[in-house]
């Protein structure tokens, strides 16, 4: 069989090399020539660049500094002033462009493997007993009322900067899952499931190697859906004081900025918000161009 | 007859939810959640004294039966006393949970209406410029922060650098007049921000139903589109809209008024449990929490029930 393997690539091998079409090659076809799917990916790119760049320590290294006069206007030295302390506002807002894309990775990487596993042997054993234990938890955690279930994590947890991560993970994951659990359970009727455990092919190497690989689409969208979903709770937790412990963020600027506003000095606040829009709204139009270039089905 | 079977199955199922909520919020609040022996007492107090206050406030019972102690509390709905203040939780509930009705049902009805409409009006101009103006500006609410939202209108709206017609913070109200001045930005502000969200799922919704092979057999009968509108397409579409807005009620009760209610210092629910988390006020914490799941399941169920009116196919196994 092998022998015969072999031969058949040769053949084809010797052909001219043609283009495959899978959903993939599709996907990446239709997402180029989507106009404002690259133009917000150039932006989320854009982003990403500054977050390296600090990250790197290139730029941005001043935000902590409050050697400068209180509530300076804009000028060469302080591109968009300083706030109530004398920082620069411009260097936190570049300083915490790295602190959103922490968070948005960190937790998107990890609620993303998360609820694709547990998703996935949710599906494959639908109405079993390891289903509704995973369903039973995942009910329970969307019942919990979210701040509540980060402040108490916080305090749980009291001391580890990372809190708000671990809270933001054990509840993002649920949307994930429920989304996997659908497909595969879909996918584990397919021929190709059957096939390979006709030919005697192990359970978990059916789960992880055949069936959640063909989910990959739903998890990267899912990814940057709480990507962005992330970046938004950690500003309102910062406000409500559970957020970012250790650096700057927009929500950490915009809760100090909430006395500066009285007091009629909008830079930091606007700064803030807008670095914040601009990143949110650039990742919710890159994730709809990505939606649309991976789901054939979907409705325009 | 089968209806009464159907929703008594139901509140079976509803009870692990139930004990999975209150067990996990349980371990997580009350037993990891912060010590008050020490706020209770005085300077240097005897071993004694501190021992009596760790019996007063339960912490030297065993986990289980404080646990125990906590779904007895749920089941006869009497919560004990605030560890801060001494008020009865349930006196305390009673009061706040009016205020936050208050503060957040008229933003979310207008959310949703707003929402169907503005859905419907971009379903039917579906791919022309109507449509792709309503789709950006949803884009864009999606993208804004409540957060922004809140502080901006209350700058414009409250503030003497804006319009400065309503009242910046607080809750006063002994008329209807009063309750228009305090509600009305908090309402503009979680209409603005439900609005894209809403009105994308609702379109969503409503495009997929207008491609249904009756929608269009009616349409081949002469049907006029109020009609097609109404009859054909709104009630198919009930069931995903009607889900939606079941499951939004109990997060928003208390997760959707706390930014509001802190920020607008306005005496709710919301702002009580959070500050219950982060001094450690036990009894209105379980209170909160678990009255929060029970609300939850009974959502579930009457959600279940209502699909079960809506659409006549649903199996009541």
């Amino acid at each position: 069989m092998s022998q015969a393997n072999t031969g058949c690539a040769v053949e084809v091998a010797a052909e001219e090399p043609r283009a495959r079409e899978s959903l993939w090659s599709k996907a990446l076809y239709k997402f180029m020539h989507d106009r404002m799917g690259m133009w917000s990916l150039a932006v989320v790119a854009l982003y990403g660049i500054i977050a390296l760049g600090v990250w790197a320590g290139l730029w941005g290294q001043g935000w902590s500094a409050n050697d400068g006069p209180m509530w300076a206007p804009p000028s060469s030295e302080y591109w968009l002033g300083t706030n109530i302390i004398g920082q620069d506002i411009f260097q936190r807002a570049i300083f915490s462009t790295k602190t959103a894309f922490e968070v948005g990775l960190v937790v998107a990487v990890l609620s993303t493997i998360l609820g694709g596993l547990l998703g996935a042997l949710s599906g494959f054993f639908s109405n079993r007993w390891a289903d509704e234990l995973i369903l039973w938890l995942m009910g329970v955690l969307d019942s919990i009322p979210f701040y509540l279930f980060v402040a108490a994590i916080a305090f749980a947890l009291s001391g580890f900067p990372y809190a708000m991560h671990v809270a933001m993970v054990l509840t993002f994951w649920t949307a994930t899952a429920r989304l996997v659990r659908g497909e595969v359970i879909k996918l584990k009727n397919f021929e190709f499931v059957e096939a390979a455990r006709a030919i005697g092919v192990p359970q978990f190497t059916i789960i992880f190697r055949h069936i959640l690989p063909n989910t990959f689409h739903i998890l990267l969208v899912q990814a940057t859906i709480v990507f962005v979903g992330a970046i938004k709770s950690e500003v309102i937790l910062s406000f409500l004081g559970l957020g970012v412990k250790n650096g700057v963020s927009w929500g950490l600027m915009i809760a100090e900025s909430t006395q500066e506003v009285q007091a009629g000095h909008f830079s930091n606040f606007i700064t803030a918000s807008a670095f914040l829009f601009v990143l949110v709204m650039a990742f919710n139009m890159f994730s709809d161009a990505l939606q649309d270039a991976l789901d054939p089905k979907k409705v325009q | 007859m089968e209806m009464l079977q159907y929703t008594l199955r139901k509140l079976i199922t509803g009870i692990p939810l139930v004990l999975g909520v209150t067990l996990i919020s349980f371990v997580l609040m009350v037993y990891f959640g912060p010590d008050k022996t020490y706020d209770l007492l005085g300077k240097n107090p005897t071993p004694e004294e501190i021992a009596q206050v760790r019996h007063q406030l339960g912490y030297d019972q065993p986990f289980v039966v404080r646990y125990l102690d906590y779904l007895r509390e749920l089941v006869t709905l009497d919560f004990g006393y605030s560890d801060s203040s001494g008020e009865r939780v349930g006196s305390i509930l009673k009061r706040t949970i009016p205020v936050s009705l208050a503060v957040i049902l008229p933003g979310f009805i207008l959310g949703n209406l707003l929402g169907v409409v503005l859905a419907l009006v971009a379903a039917y101009h579906r791919g022309g410029w109507i449509d792709k103006l309503i789709m950006a500006g949803s884009v864009v609410g999606m993208s804004v922060s409540f957060l922004i939202v809140i502080i901006a209108f209350q700058v414009i709206f409250s503030s003497s650098y804006g319009l400065n017609w309503f009242p910046v913070l607080g809750w006063d109200v002994y008329s209807f007049w009063d309750y228009l001045r305090y509600v009305t930005v908090p309402t503009l502000a979680s209409v603005f921000v439900a609005l894209g969200y809403n009105t994308r799922f609702y379109r969503a919704v409503i495009v997929e139903e207008m491609g249904r092979d009756h929608v269009r057999t009616a349409r081949a009968y002469g049907a006029s589109p109020a009609e097609l509108l109404f009859k054909s397409i709104l009630k198919n579409s009930l069931i995903p809209i009607i889900t939606r807005i079941m499951f939004s009620i109990p997060l928003v009760v208390v997760s959707g008024s706390l930014l509001i209610e802190s920020y607008f210092g306005i005496p709710g629910v919301g702002k009580v449990a959070f500050d219950a988390i982060t001094t450690g006020d036990q009894p209105i914490l379980k209170a909160v929490v678990g009255l929060t799941a029970v609300l939850f399941v009974v959502v579930l169920i009457i959600n279940d029930i209502l699909y079960k009116v809506v659409d006549p196919r649903v199996s009541l196994k």
